[in-house]
């Protein structure tokens, strides 16, 4: 599956592309919010975003409301540095959002399966 | 073989971690420029907005690379700062200033700790990979480095130099302390390499590197202890003496061989460069000075006109742009560079006096790194820049290096194959193209596993870097496969000198649960002008490797076939 991760810092952004390679996704890098909607619309084959949520100028919520806006209804999954309830609850069509920790190699993969059969896909 | 993937997501993850706890200190030091903004003026929003962020995502990104304490003192400043953030509407926190500055050193202390646990795991070790230029292979002359070795148990003694000697260090051995500082009075070794106890005392080893020490004055010799106690006294000793690394009896020597190589490697920091395109020259001159004070290595352009002839010969790892000049502004020259591929990651930075958010966001469209508004904070722009540069040395690099290995990755070595046939055609010389390949090396995966396959494909890499000149490019072109690229030689000399390497590395001896092993490689050699193109000589030195292989392995096949001739195989 072709994957957008979302994430300013270059660090945090390749080691989520990581954990989502070693699962055997093909993940493509965005720097922020603008970045990611520009790649997403010129490349029709990407099937999931996972953002970070705390970012520059718009943050992983506004770019789902933006996506979602324009009708854009790929799974997203959010990642935070914070207790992701609160993000749910404030967010609530959010695949799903997900704290970033050591254990993210394992967590991740798990969520995104999840999520996938919520929605029917897998 | 059929690995042609040039990393494992597992390994780069390892070294993202690692190349996360390196950055840190410049990560902190970008913290203490935004806190010295707020002493100045606890109201200045930006910079309590960029602090929090910052602090956020140091949490975020430290938690992920599991670094649980770094993550809790950031925590605990991140509350803090979030108070600053609703000054005015709410009154300055009590004793902020204190209680922040109390934070920031403890999230200092914690990255210090992180750095130390961290540096000291072996593997983690790769002087090159921040470096900037992937095209110069930055193997140092590292052959005949000098290391003593002192321990009372002779068999230690001789197995230990066997094994430095297969990844070219010489080495000289002695069985007392008195003889040791003897010989380092005669010449100072690039490492020393002792046991602690010795029949002259329970810590005598400690107490000869403390004489090392005093009689070498201010040169400091990197020590290495082994020793048959992992008891905290013992390890204690050895770290108040300054050894730099504590290996216990018996010593793994893989992981000996990567301290040692940190240790001995004189890592010449590349300073990064910076080109500075600013219409007037005062304030060109003026942003220089600060980066130069900084250690940057700078150049000027005031004519944006002749900025691409510039990027071609400085060959800058960024630039820092005025946004309006006269002929054209920064946005425009920015895309004009970018529509130049090999520029096309070259971070920018704009400096404006534009205050106005949505313009600074429509600079960033086009694909700038950063904004930072005129008159700059220089300490601020050197952190900026620092970090900006540093992270675009990292991620270069990644792109261009084996994550486990350090080695450039297939890619990189294919793309580098062509540049040296080029040169070779151009200068009517000669090159060689080595391909190797572990022996039965899943059969060591399956026996002892993948860690203990990974020491061994780290102690190729070692071997060869070691032993090839640093004009010849080493390179992971799979799994279990390498690939080095030897300039002006002839087919006979280099099939001999990989076969000298090849007798080396079937010598070291490999630990692991199941016990001892050692490993052999088999490889095939083909070279140019007998094949002329990078692909040709792929495949008639695979071909060479196929038929090592077929000969029973462990050994070196030299392809003397014409192209189009049919091949012996």
């Amino acid at each position: 599956m072709r994957i957008l991760v979302v994430d300013d810092d270059p660090m945090a952004g390749e080691l989520t592309g990581a954990v989502l390679e070693d699962i055997g996704h093909e993940v493509i890098l965005a720097q922020d919010g603008l970045d990611a909607a520009s790649k997403l619309r010129v490349d029709p084959t990407i099937e999931m975003v996972v953002s970070d949520m705390n970012m520059p100028i718009m943050t992983g919520i506004d770019l789902f409301r933006q996506l979602f806006a324009t009708g854009n209804t790929l799974p997203f999954i959010l990642l935070t540095g914070d207790e992701p309830e609160g993000l749910l609850i404030q967010e609530p069509r959010l695949d799903a959002c997900l704290i970033k920790d050591f254990s993210l190699d394992e967590t991740l993969p798990t969520v995104i399966a999840n999520a996938l059969r919520a929605r029917g896909k897998a | 073989m059929t690995d042609t993937k040039p990393l494992s997501p597992r390994e780069k993850i390892a070294k993202l971690r690692a190349a996360f706890v390196e950055q840190l200190p410049a990560r902190i030091r970008h913290a203490h420029v935004l806190f010295e903004r707020l002493k100045i003026d606890p109201e200045d929003h930006a910079a309590a907005v960029d602090l929090h962020r910052f602090l956020h995502n140091l949490k975020g990104t430290g938690s992920s690379f599991g670094f649980q304490e770094l993550g809790a003192a950031v925590t605990l400043g991140e509350g803090l700062v979030a108070k600053l953030l609703d000054i005015p509407a709410r009154p300055v926190p009590e004793n902020w200033e204190q209680r922040l500055s109390e934070y920031l050193g403890r999230i200092e202390k914690a990255a210090s700790e992180a750095c130390s646990l961290f540096c000291g795991l072996p593997g983690c070790d790769n002087p090159e990979f921040t470096l900037p230029n992937f095209s110069i292979q930055s193997v140092a002359d590292c052959s005949g480095r000098l290391v003593y070795i002192c321990d009372d148990e002779v068999l230690t003694l001789e197995n230990l130099a066997s094994q430095l000697a297969c990844f070219g260090y010489e080495t000289q051995s002695f069985t007392d302390t008195t003889a040791l500082l003897e010989a380092v009075d005669r010449r100072r070794p690039d490492a020393l390499i002792l046991d602690i106890h010795f029949p002259e005392g329970q810590i005598a080893g400690v107490e000869a590197l403390a004489e090392v020490r005093r009689r070498a004055g201010n040169c400091d010799v990197p020590a290495i202890f082994l020793s048959a106690r992992s008891d905290f006294a013992a390890r204690m000793a050895a770290v108040q003496a300054g050894g730099a690394a504590y290996f216990h009896k018996p010593a793994n020597v893989s992981e000996l061989v990567a301290a040692l190589d940190e240790l001995t490697h004189q890592q010449q920091p590349v300073p990064y460069r910076i080109l500075v395109v600013d219409d007037e020259p005062g304030l060109a001159s003026y942003h220089s000075i600060i980066l130069q004070e900084a250690g940057m290595a700078t150049y000027q352009v005031t004519d944006p006109s002749s900025v691409l002839q510039v990027l071609q010969e400085f060959l800058p790892d960024m630039v820092l742009m005025d946004m309006y000049m006269p002929e054209c502004n920064g946005l425009d020259l920015a895309r004009l560079i970018r529509q130049v591929p090999e520029h096309v990651g070259l971070p920018i930075i704009y400096l404006s006096s534009e205050p106005d958010r949505k313009k600074q966001f429509g600079a960033m469209r086009v694909g700038a790194e950063g904004f930072m508004t005129k008159p700059v904070v220089p300490c601020e722009l050197v952190a900026t820049v620092t970090i900006l540069a540093e992270r675009m040395r990292i991620l270069r690099s990644l792109m261009a290096r084996d994550s486990l290995t350090g080695l450039l990755n297939h890619t990189t070595t294919t793309h580098l194959l062509q540049n040296a046939l080029a040169t070779a055609e151009r200068a009517g010389g000669s090159l060689c193209l080595a391909m190797m390949d572990l022996d039965r090396f899943k059969l060591v995966n399956d026996t002892h596993g993948h860690l203990v396959g990974d020491q061994v494909l780290l102690a190729l890499s070692r071997v060869l870097r070691q032993r090839l000149r640093s004009s010849d490019i080493i390179g992971r072109y799979g799994g279990e496969e390498f690939a080095a690229i030897l300039q002006d030689i002839t087919l006979d000399r280099a099939t001999h000198l990989i076969d000298e390497l090849r007798k080396d590395f079937a010598r070291v001896v490999f630990h692991s649960a199941s016990g001892e092993f050692s490993c052999t490689f088999s490889a095939g050699v083909a070279g140019y002008p007998a094949y002329t193109s990078g692909e040709l000589l792929r495949e008639a030195a695979d071909r060479a490797l196929y038929e090592a292989k077929r000969n029973g392995r462990n050994c070196v096949v030299p392809n003397t076939t014409q192209p189009g001739e049919p091949s012996k195989t």
